[in-house]
């Protein structure tokens, strides 16, 4: 393979279609309303789209992922223009919008975008064979290299890792818009987010509620997707299984993820949407059009986080090694699972709730408009009846990640494996009635809340489980603090500062205090930096070896730990301090007189940190691919089958099957083995 | 039992089902315009629902031993089966807020709709069903032709479903002045039949590919496919089963 | 045995550490109703419980971290050790028991909040995108601050024009929601006289930060001076158009957009608005005059001045007499 620069060539054309898309987007506009805007948004949304699209041309050729996106932009374009031309033809008075299209044109476009997308991509191709009685290979073989990071890939290897690098780009995407609006808030009064400030046709207040609003479903889709990415890349291989059970469903729900994050980019453009990631209506209901954008998006995205799922339970269910009964899987199986429930079935419920406001602004459908006989509270509920549950998405996996983790570098059996199993289940069950301790004010039912305030609580129980045999396990062991360990450390005190400021939002008349300030955003980054984001960089430099052959630097490594998390603590420690004293959510300037001005500034300044220790993590998986020191061992020395072969791991796994033996974490009892291969011949018929 | 027995038995049981499901339906409508008892229409409705689901969705092959080890055509078809069925699951939550939507909006309140209708179109579902289930049984037994034919008049029964609720019912309801931004009962009753319809869309679509490759004889020995789309079908019914009560039975007029 | 002795002492130790020193940090604001009381004993309570869970869980974590390290060079396995029953039993049954004990706790606390006093003062709460109106209904009259005597319980009945909003004094702790097409009430005892502010805690939208208004805690004397002047300035007001204007105009926060002093805000500023031109998004020029600024209250979206784009104003419902007034009121801010 001749060596070029991919992207370098890609960078290149990025510059050029942006400058490109923004003349045009100028020009259409001055046509369309007669003005030149050039802080608009419609020549902003050209040159995005334009760029992105041009910078996987330069970096990929027309194929894949640039096939894609450029079909896209055509399907959305077309399906703006059709509703435009029936608008147009029924003689409708409003044809163009304050966006070029009007909102149902852009609405129905976005949609057919969407599968415009997935058709390009190509993973509806085997489908569509398949519909019209053509055969297709079981599987299909991937070009070596770089490449087949971009296409549709049915490896769930292959799966987990363009979901795992979707999600850090995500992260990165999500933390600069924190980093923005933290500088924002960085003393009182406005500094640059200023009212008479203009970007994509929205006020410095606007915009900061904007970034606030994508920042909190930008992390949160970049959360799924992570998880997703992990349980793909690792589920298949612990259990013994060659792939996931449905390889196409596999990819279609990562493909699923792309334009869903496009959508995202499209509604800050589109005039964003000021009702942070909740989208509460009534408001929801009057935002600007990129309310539309965001709603598809996480629509688009939940259909992803729903198929995946599924595929993780089937994959489980029927495609375990011999002899792998339900007390010796691996635990992070365990943990899959559990999310896995949850994600199947409470996600159709924000997709409905918010496909019901799109229909009250489409139809004026009135479901949550109280002048027309509707109920604004119902909307809370059947959002939360999903974001609760979700929150314990986020973490199962990770938690699972910390209990798998652990004894390896203890060296020490997994201290009551079935306690740690069953809390998973338990937690994720419990996590169904909880959901409306979010709306202990809202005017819900005065009486209802106190139940409420009981099933939260007990959620506590098995939560601290966990945290008691993860002691236990780590008590009079041998441990090792590599960096994989140092994370998992970080996550559990992490994850407990943020579970122990769980009860205090539970107890009602003192969450009529705490709702809607920053305690609880710190409660919550807590929650989710401990329960996702620590086990997330604890399972990547875990498994990194497993995926590439080398390992990341272990200094820089170490590096990104120390920096990250004093500065993390400085961080939500400061926000529940601020809180307390009388700092609300999602405002983009607080009263000087409540002196917290040098509290906020402290904040941000760690806010920087930890970008920047995310950077240096960032440079450091990118250079790790080429320089890292090659680990194509059992570097960690664990009993698990993956790593009982040499890595990275061939394509379609274990050549020889393996059948399950013994206990998964019997360290320290000689002679004992967990898995035990079967000999070459014994299998190769079962083998294809 | 012999095969040939097990066979014609299995086309016998679909009849009887259906005759018990057609008179419960029946019942339903008689309990609703007399002594409207919301708790009977509920369990009624369950009686059904559980019946689609055990003898026309047959649930109870989830749980069958497939012989083979796992690159069997029976096992991958198993693992296709609990794959459905975790989808359909996870469906049956969007209708359930559906539902939570009617329940908390409307209370013991039903939209003005045409009653004879509703029972038609109702009943044009339920048979289509029978019919499913027919072809699907016709297939299992590798009568390509039978399978054919019933899947045929599924699908023009389904069609029949879908246009009297779209063009009949909609048009009716939009001249009576329900509409859909009249007000919470047009907007649940416009929400539930529109994401029903698009169900019943999407279940035709499935139909016509079974049947396009039935007839060049993909099924005669590989049928999972068929069976899939049956199941599905069924769902579609046994949602309509609670919307039909929920909709036209329950409660007094708005 | 010499380990569990040395943690044991450790975690009394921290526990009881973490919990001065978070005690000692005065994390509330001052408490100044009668709600807070219970409030904040139910806070003192958790931060007990937080300090003491922090403690048994960092303590021994940190422990085994030094003591249980690996010795350089060893390569061998920690003892075997697969679980142990009683105690997964004792650490899920007792904070069971706890977290039980709690929210009984929690809902004794909850009624204490709650307590009813028959003949408290009414006051009627609107919120408005992006302000506040009360109205005192025994003396008919409105005003966007809230004044209270202290030590008598106020029933706020609350309700909203447009969006959610949520009523909060953080130094009366107690949050309630405003919703709609629907009534909720919050009941508060001002126990300390002195100067607040209610702060909207549910995000309303542009600018929901600055949606504060003050709260004036007073003796009773002070209060009723007050109203008496409020009732004094509400009759004079009501005698001239403009005079009524101004009237609507501070009741209906229209301020909360619009300067009276030419400063930038999020709608156009009125100070010399009236009978001057004003540029449309579309480039053409209109004078300012009665019946245009009419039209803009009555329909917002009617036309749009160049520079708010994306400005979504509400329409307030105004009468066409109270319009009038308000034209009268703008007219006068030359
Ligand atoms: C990401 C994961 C996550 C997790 C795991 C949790 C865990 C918990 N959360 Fe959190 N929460 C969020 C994410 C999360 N939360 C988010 C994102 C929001 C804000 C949403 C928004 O409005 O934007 C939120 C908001 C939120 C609220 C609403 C606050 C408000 O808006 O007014 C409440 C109220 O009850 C709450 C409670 C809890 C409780 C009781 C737990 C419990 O599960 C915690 C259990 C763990 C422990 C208790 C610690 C370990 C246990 C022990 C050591 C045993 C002994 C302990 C005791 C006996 C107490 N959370
Ligand atoms: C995964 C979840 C997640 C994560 C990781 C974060 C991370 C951060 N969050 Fe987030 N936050 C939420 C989820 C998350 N947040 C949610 C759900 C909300 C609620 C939103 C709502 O109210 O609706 C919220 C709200 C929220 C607020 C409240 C806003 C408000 O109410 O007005 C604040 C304020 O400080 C904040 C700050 C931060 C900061 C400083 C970080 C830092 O950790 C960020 C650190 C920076 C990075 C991680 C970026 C690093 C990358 C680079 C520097 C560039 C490198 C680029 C390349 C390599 C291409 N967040
Ligand atoms: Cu009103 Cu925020
Ligand atoms: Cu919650």
């Amino acid at each position: 393979m001749r060596k070029t620069n991919y992207v370098g060539r890609g960078l290149l054309l990025l510059v050029i279609a942006g400058v490109a898309g923004y003349g045009i987007g100028l020009g259409i506009d001055l046509l369309i309303s007669n003005t030149l805007n050039f802080s608009g948004s419609v020549p902003s949304a050209f040159a995005l789209l334009l760029a992105v699209t041009a910078f996987f041309f330069g970096l990929y050729g027309y194929r894949g992922i640039t096939r894609g996106l450029t079909w896209q932009i055509l399907g959305t374009v077309l399906g703006a223009l059709f509703v435009t031309g029936v608008r147009a033809l029924m003689g409708s008075s409003k044809i163009f919008g304050a966006f070029l299209f009007s909102e149902p044109a852009w609405v129905f476009g976005a949609l057919v975008g969407v599968i415009s997308f997935l058709f390009g991509v190509g993973v509806v191709d085997d489908w569509m064979k398949w519909a019209r009685g053509i055969d297709t290979p079981e599987h299909h073989e991937d070009e070596p290299g770089w490449e087949k990071y971009f296409y549709v890939s049915l490896d769930h290897k292959v799966i987990g890792i363009q979901y795992t690098v979707t999600a850090l780009v995500l992260i990165a995407v999500g933390g600069l818009f924190a980093l923005i609006f933290r500088t924002e808030l960085a003393a009182s009064q406005l500094q640059f987010l200023t009212t008479t400030f203009r970007l994509f046709n929205q006020t410095g207040p606007q915009l900061y509620n904007t970034l606030m609003s994508l920042h909190g479903i930008i992390m949160i889709i970049s959360i799924l997707l992570g998880i997703s990415g992990i349980m793909n890349y690792v589920v298949p291989m612990i259990i013994g299984a060659q792939d996931m059970a449905f390889p196409r469903l596999n990819a279609f729900a990562y493909w699923l993820a792309v334009p869903a994050s496009v959508l995202m980019l499209m509604s800050l453009i589109l005039g964003g949407f000021d009702t942070g990631w909740t989208g509460y209506p009534p408001l929801s209901s009057r935002a600007p059009l990129g309310m539309q954008m965001f709603f598809l998006g996480v629509f688009t995205a939940g259909w992803s986080s729903i198929l995946g799922s599924l595929n993780v339970i089937a994959t489980v269910v029927r495609m375990r090694a011999k002899g792998m009964s339900a007390m010796r899987l691996p635990i992070f199986v365990w943990a899959s699972i559990s999310t896995s429930i949850i994600a199947l079935t409470a996600t159709q419920l924000i997709g409905l709730s918010f496909q019901l406001v799109m229909f009250q602004r489409l139809f004026g459908m009135g479901f949550f408009d109280a002048a027309k006989g509707g109920n604004p509270v119902l909307f809370q509920h059947l959002f939360w009846f999903y974001s609760h549950p979700a929150v314990y998405v986020f973490v199962l996996p990770g938690l699972g990640v910390i209990s798998e983790l652990l004894p390896v570098f203890v060296r020490k059996p997994l201290f009551g494996y079935r306690w740690i199993a069953m809390s998973s289940l338990a937690i994720a069950l419990v996590g169904f009635t909880v959901w409306a301790h979010h709306m202990f004010t809202s005017g819900m039912n005065e009486y209802l809340r106190v139940p409420f305030m009981y099933s939260t609580l007990l959620v506590a129980v098995p939560t601290g489980v966990k945290f008691f045999s993860w002691v236990a396990t780590l008590w009079q062991g041998k441990i090792q603090t590599p960096t994989p360990m140092l994370f998992v450390l970080g996550a559990i005190i992490v994850f407990l500062l943020g579970g122990l400021t769980g009860p205090p939002n539970a107890a009602i008349s003192l969450d009529l205090h705490l709702h809607d300030t920053y305690f609880i955003v710190g409660h919550f980054h807590d929650t989710i930096f401990g329960g996702f984001v620590f086990p997330f960089f604890a399972a990547i430099y875990y498994w990194y070896p497993k995926a590439t052959g080398r390992r990341m630097s272990e200094f820089w490594g170490k590096v990104h730990f120390w920096m990250m998390t004093p500065s993390f603590l400085v961080l939500t420690l400061g926000m529940m301090r601020v809180g307390l004293l009388g700092m609300r959510r999602r405002i983009v300037d607080y009263d000087p007189a409540l002196g917290l001005d040098f509290s906020h500034f402290v904040m941000t300044i760690a806010a920087f940190l930890i970008g920047l220790s995310v950077l240096i993590f960032f440079i450091n998986f990118f250079r790790s691919l080429k320089h890292g020191e090659p680990a194509t061992g059992n570097i960690w020395n664990s009993r698990s089958p993956e790593w009982q072969v040499p890595s990275p791991m061939p394509v379609h796994n274990y050549a020889v099957p393996f059948e399950v033996v013994g206990e998964p974490y019997d360290y320290g009892l000689p002679g004992s083995k967990y898995v035990e291969f079967a000999s070459a011949d014994k299998v190769s018929h079962s083998h294809s | 039992m012999t095969h040939t027995q097990e066979k014609s038995s299995m086309l016998g049981q679909g009849v009887f089902i259906f005759v018990y499901l057609a008179v419960l339906t029946g019942l339903e409508f008689f309990v609703a315009i007399s002594f409207g008892s919301v708790p009977l229409l509920v369990v009624v409705a369950l009686i059904k629902a559980a019946m689609v689901v055990y003898y026309y969705m047959h649930i109870y092959k989830l749980n069958l031993e497939q012989e083979g080890d796992e690159h069997s055509y029976e096992y991958k078809s198993g693992t296709n089966r609990l794959g459905l069925w975790l989808f359909l699951v996870s469906d049956s939550f969007v209708f359930g807020g559906l539902m939570v939507m009617r329940i908390n909006l409307l209370g013991l309140t039903r939209p003005d709709l045409n009653q004879l209708l509703g029972l038609a179109v109702t009943s044009i579902l339920l048979i289509s069903s029978f019919f499913m289930n027919r072809g699907e049984t016709l297939m299992h037994n590798g009568d390509r032709r039978g399978f054919l034919l019933n899947t045929a008049i599924t699908f023009v029964l389904g069609l029949g479903f879908l246009l009297g609720v779209v063009l009949l019912e909609w048009r009716l309801a939009i001249h009576e002045g329900l509409t859909p931004d009249s007000g919470p009962a047009g907007a649940a009753f416009f929400m539930m039949t529109g994401m029903h319809a698009f169900h019943v869309f999407t279940g035709l679509i499935l139909l016509a590919v079974i049947m396009a490759n039935g007839r060049r004889g993909l099924y005669d020995e590989k049928n999972y496919p068929v069976e899939a789309a049956a199941v599905y079908w069924h769902f579609v019914d046994v949602v309509w089963i609670f919307f039909y009560p929920a909709l036209y039975l329950i409660g007094t007029l708005a | 045995m010499r380990h569990f002795l040395i943690v044991g002492i450790l975690v009394v130790v921290a526990a009881i550490l973490t919990y001065v020193g978070l005690d000692s940090a005065n994390l509330m604001p001052v408490a100044a109703s009668a709600q807070a009381v219970p409030i904040d004993e139910m806070w003192n309570l958790e931060l007990i419980f937080m300090s003491f869970f922090f403690a048994l869980i960092v303590v021994p974590l940190a422990y085994s971290l030094i003591v249980f390290r690996r010795k350089k060079g060893d390569t061998s396995d920690a003892e075997h050790m697969e679980g142990n029953t009683k105690l997964e039993i004792a650490w899920t049954v007792l904070p069971l028991f706890i977290v039980i004990a709690f929210a009984y706790v929690g809902a004794v606390n909850l009624a204490e909040t709650r307590r009813v006093d028959p003949d408290a003062i009414i006051v009627k709460v609107t919120g408005i995108q992006w302000s506040w109106k009360f109205e005192y209904p025994p003396y008919g009259v409105v005003s966007d601050e809230l004044h209270l005597p202290v030590d008598k319980q106020v029933l706020l009945q609350m309700t909203s024009t447009d969006v959610i909003h949520s009523f909060w004094v953080p130094e009366f702790r107690v949050k309630q929601d405003l919703v709609p097409g629907r009534i909720t009430e919050l009941r508060i005892t001002p126990t300390l006289e002195g100067d607040y502010k209610v702060r909207c805690a549910e995000l309303c939208g542009t600018s929901h930060a600055f949606m504060e208004k003050p709260v004036v805690i007073s003796s009773q004397g002070d209060f009723d001076e007050w109203m008496a002047e409020q009732v004094k300035l509400a009759e004079q007001a009501a005698a001239t158009p403009g005079g009524r204007g101004q009237a609507l105009v501070a009741a209906n926060g229209c301020a909360a957009c619009h300067s009276i002093n030419g400063a930038q805000g999020i709608g156009p500023t009125w100070s010399g608005l009236f009978g001057h031109e004003v540029l449309l998004t579309d480039g053409t020029p209109v004078s300012a005059d009665e019946a245009y600024i009419a039209e803009s209250i009555k329909a917002p979206q009617a036309k749009t001045v160049a520079g708010f784009e994306g400005q979504l104003m509400p329409s307030y419902g105004f009468t066409d007499e109270q319009i009038a007034d308000i034209v009268a009121y703008i007219k006068t801010l030359r």
